[in-house]
């Protein structure tokens, strides 16, 4: 059963080892002569001004979170739209049921105008 | 593969349920129309439907335990009347805080549906009859309680507060699961009922058992607010609005009771030895921390804090007892002490208006010449959370106190009785600045009339049941007796 | 020792080391990028479990979602992370201390009395048709629909409250209404006003 994922596994090594050679062979071959100017920090000719993390809007966070939940009402989904011809007329309305709650969430989002920018 | 008999589903069981669900979401809709002057039609909606839930809990009152949703869910008579007094809880928390609510910009939709939420997780789990559905019953109730005291946002205390509440609830919520999933690996389920069949009948891991034991205790002490897991307590207590504060400190007591009820009573009754053992400790130093450092408080909703930090450590002592006998006891300490908090609270609600809190105990001095008759309904409040008689405080003091010497535990009930001497002093200073001081703030008190009479109601309440205790202790026991 | 237990010790392995790097890390931006590599290891665990639809939705959720997430808070929050560590040291005997403490006695618990290999029996092997996808699914649906439908009141609890506490209705910055400026009409914009011709005098 697990030998199926193998491929998987192999796409993995090959995709960490092929960047591990990449890397190694860029800094083998390249010449590599840092002088204290080289390292320093540059921005346009000057000293650097700040920090180059800067702050986010909170409105970003705002959507993201949004984003997680309905990325969970996705991953609800799939389960059950594997399964949809098992479970019956039961399982279908568990699931439109689920899918109404996380509508009047959705209505108050969307009255709220949380999903517009500006 | 599902049978035809677990689709069939009985529903009625959850009646209460789903009638607060339905009409959670229907008030957060409608709520949405609703232009902002008339912000009060969401308001009487939310009372309608909590009143509904309450009438659909007395329509569907079980005599005898009935499971359903595959075993998830249980309504029997004791989840039933602690189900009806969260309701009627949060009922009289919507009337006190309407006014404070409304001068700071808190009168929205949003404070009334997550409070309706709120009660919905308390009642999931009161009805829990499986670890699963007991934990999300209690993430639905934090979750919607985390919301609602940072709802403040101009407030940098009451976020902060907030930011506590959350991570050391989030906290509690990794230890409660990890005892779960070790009693899971120990019996093999997480039905709260096959847990205790497992354990009579010899099949369960019993070192395992006793270490998820001891993670589940820490985390019904982490929702009690019980020494040492207390530390939240004092600080959610004074940063949150002090509407917030009156409902994180009355309804949800309901809720920890109903949990610690049916972990500790309902699934891991065998092992009752080793739970007393840890209760001892947490009753033990409850009672003596929460009463010494309330002294030394001057802020009112820390000193309430710490008073409900002294109170639990009470209820505790009643219900190490491991019978039926102090069950009921702990239930009813548990239902007197939050009508006495409501009442408590409520007078705080009441000293403040826009603009100013309430907050120290200067602001109670010469109350008697303000209004003597809010005067005594505080003195009422403190003497029933202090445990003087006539209140109904003595009576549920005396309660637990005669439940510890019935089982040989004579030195905690001399401790206890130590302890609510040192407490008494400090609920007494309240009284002494109502009556004999003279008012530092003469601003008339107003209220309107409905939270008039229901805190006139409620604070007569604590004198009632204090002269006829027969009553409503005789509800507890029987709501006990036919659920276990 | 079967290829399986070599790769389930490689990812344990490296779990464990993503998982350490997450609190020793300075720079947040890097304990954020550790912790996604914790999560994708658990998910290869987990995928040696045969629960493969958890492990796919741990990548999908937490790696794809709550990782975004976490990076945008910590620039989110304009903390100066030095600062923070200021008198960090101070607190490390005690912390060690009880750490220790807690996992020793943990240990000294749980080595005698832990289940023995076989103490359970083992679910079995899984047959070539299995899905570990639909037996979720055969259950949640079901047997489990009433937490099921918690879940979604707790989701409907989270979209209410990141709402009511990071939504602001105040506008800051001006725009154009490209509708309003499509549906302007020739009244709105220009007024003929008859004036009377005066006379040269």
């Amino acid at each position: 059963m697990l030998q199926l994922y193998f491929p998987v596994l192999l796409f993995i090594l090959v995709g960490i080892g092929l960047g591990l050679i990449m890397l190694a062979l860029g800094s083998l071959v390249s010449p590599n002569r840092p002088d204290p100017e080289k390292l320093s920090p540059y921005e346009c000719g000057f000293e650097a001004f700040e920090d180059a993390r800067m702050k986010f809007d909170v409105r970003y966070y705002l959507i993201a979170i949004l984003f997680i939940l309905f990325d969970l009402e996705i991953a609800f989904l799939f389960p059950w739209a594997v399964v949809l011809p098992e479970i019956g007329i039961f399982g279908f309305w568990s699931m439109m049921i689920f899918l109404a709650i996380l509508i009047v969430g959705f209505i108050y989002e969307w009255k709220k105008g949380a999903l517009e920018w500006e | 593969m599902p049978s035809v008999a677990t689709l069939a589903f009985d529903y009625v069981p959850a009646l209460p349920e789903i009638v607060l669900l339905v009409s959670a979401c229907a008030v957060l809709m409608i709520d949405l129309f609703v232009p902002e002057p008339r912000r009060h039609v969401s308001y009487w909606l939310t009372l309608l439907s909590v009143a509904a839930t309450a009438s659909a809990i007395l329509y569907v009152f079980h005599n005898t335990p009935v499971r359903t949703f595959g075993n998830m869910f249980v309504a029997d008579a004791f989840g039933d009347v602690l189900n009806f007094l969260t309701c009627l809880t949060v009922i009289l928390m919507l009337v006190y805080s309407r006014g404070y609510l409304a001068a700071r910009g808190l009168f929205r939709g949003e404070t009334f549906v997550l409070a309706m939420f709120a009660l919905l997780g308390m009642m999931v789990m009161i009805s829990a009859n499986h670890f699963l559905t007991l934990y999300l019953g209690l993430e639905l109730m934090s979750l919607s309680l985390y919301a609602l005291v940072a709802l403040h946002r101009e407030s940098g205390t009451a976020v902060e507060a907030a930011m506590k509440y959350f991570v050391l609830g989030a906290l509690a919520s990794g230890l409660l699961l990890y005892g779960m999933s070790m009693i899971y690996g120990a019996t093999g389920t997480l039905e709260i009922n096959r847990v205790t069949t497992i354990i009579f009948g010899g099949h369960a891991n019993r070192t395992i058992l006793i270490f998820g034991l001891v993670f589940v205790v820490s985390a019904i002490a982490f929702k009690l607010g019980a020494v040492p897991y207390h530390m939240w307590v004092p600080d959610v207590y004074q940063g949150a609005p002090t509407a917030i504060t009156l409902f994180i400190g009355t309804a949800p007591e309901f809720a920890a009771f109903a949990f610690m009820t049916r972990m500790l009573v309902g699934s891991l009754a065998a092992v009752a030895f080793d739970w007393q053992g840890m209760l001892i400790v947490l009753s033990l130093l409850s009672m003596i921390v929460g009463n010494v450092i309330a002294i030394s408080q001057s802020n009112v909703k820390r000193m309430l804090a710490y008073s409900a930090i002294a109170n639990m450590g009470f209820m505790l002592m009643g219900f190490l007892a491991a019978n039926v006998n102090g069950y009921s006891a702990a239930m009813f300490y548990v239902v007197t002490y939050v009508m006495s908090s409501l009442a408590g609270f409520g007078l705080v609600l009441l000293l403040s208006r826009a603009g100013f809190e309430a907050e120290n105990l200067d602001d109670f001095k010469g109350l008697n010449q303000r209004s003597p008759w809010y005067a005594f309904l505080m003195l009422l409040a403190m003497f029933s959370l202090a445990g003087v008689p006539p209140t109904v405080g003595f009576y549920a003091k005396f309660a637990v106190i005669e439940a510890a010497v019935d089982v040989g535990l004579v030195w905690l009930a001399v401790v206890a009785v130590l302890a609510s001497l040192i407490g008494a002093f400090y609920y007494v200073r309240i009284v002494k600045l109502m009556y004999f001081d003279d008012p530092v703030d003469k601003a008339p008190l107003a209220a309107r009339s409905d939270m008039q009479v229901l805190l006139s109601l409620n604070g007569l309440s604590l004198l009632f049941f204090g002269i006829f205790p027969q009553q409503l202790m005789g509800m507890c026991v029987v709501a006990l007796t036919r659920s276990y | 020792m079967t290829a399986q237990t070599v790769i389930f010790y490689a990812f344990a392995a490296i779990l464990v080391f993503a998982a350490l790097r997450v609190i020793t890390s300075r720079n947040p931006v890097h304990s954020a990028l550790w912790l996604v590599l914790s999560f994708f290891s658990s998910a290869g665990v987990w995928m040696l479990l045969h629960a493969e639809f958890l492990a796919i939705a741990l990548v999908l959720v937490y790696v794809g979602a709550v990782m975004v997430l976490f990076l945008f808070v910590v620039m989110m929050l304009d903390v100066n992370f030095d600062k923070m560590r200021e008198g960090f040291r101070g607190y490390i005997p005690v912390g060690a201390t009880v750490g220790l403490l807690i996992l020793v006695e943990m240990a000294l618990v749980l080595i005698g009395g832990y289940l023995p290999a076989g103490a359970t029996p083992s679910p079995g092997q899984t047959g070539p048709g299995y899905s570990n996808t639909s037996a979720l699914g055969r259950q949640i649906y079901t047997d489990y629909a009433f937490p099921f439908e918690i879940a979604a009141v707790i989701l409907l609890v989270a979209i209410i409250a990141a709402i009511a506490l990071t939504h602001r209705t105040r506008r800051e910055t001006k725009y154009q209404n490209p509708n309003e400026q499509v549906k302007v009409s020739r009244a709105d914009r220009l007024r003929i006003i008859d004036m009377p011709l005066e006379k040269k005098e």
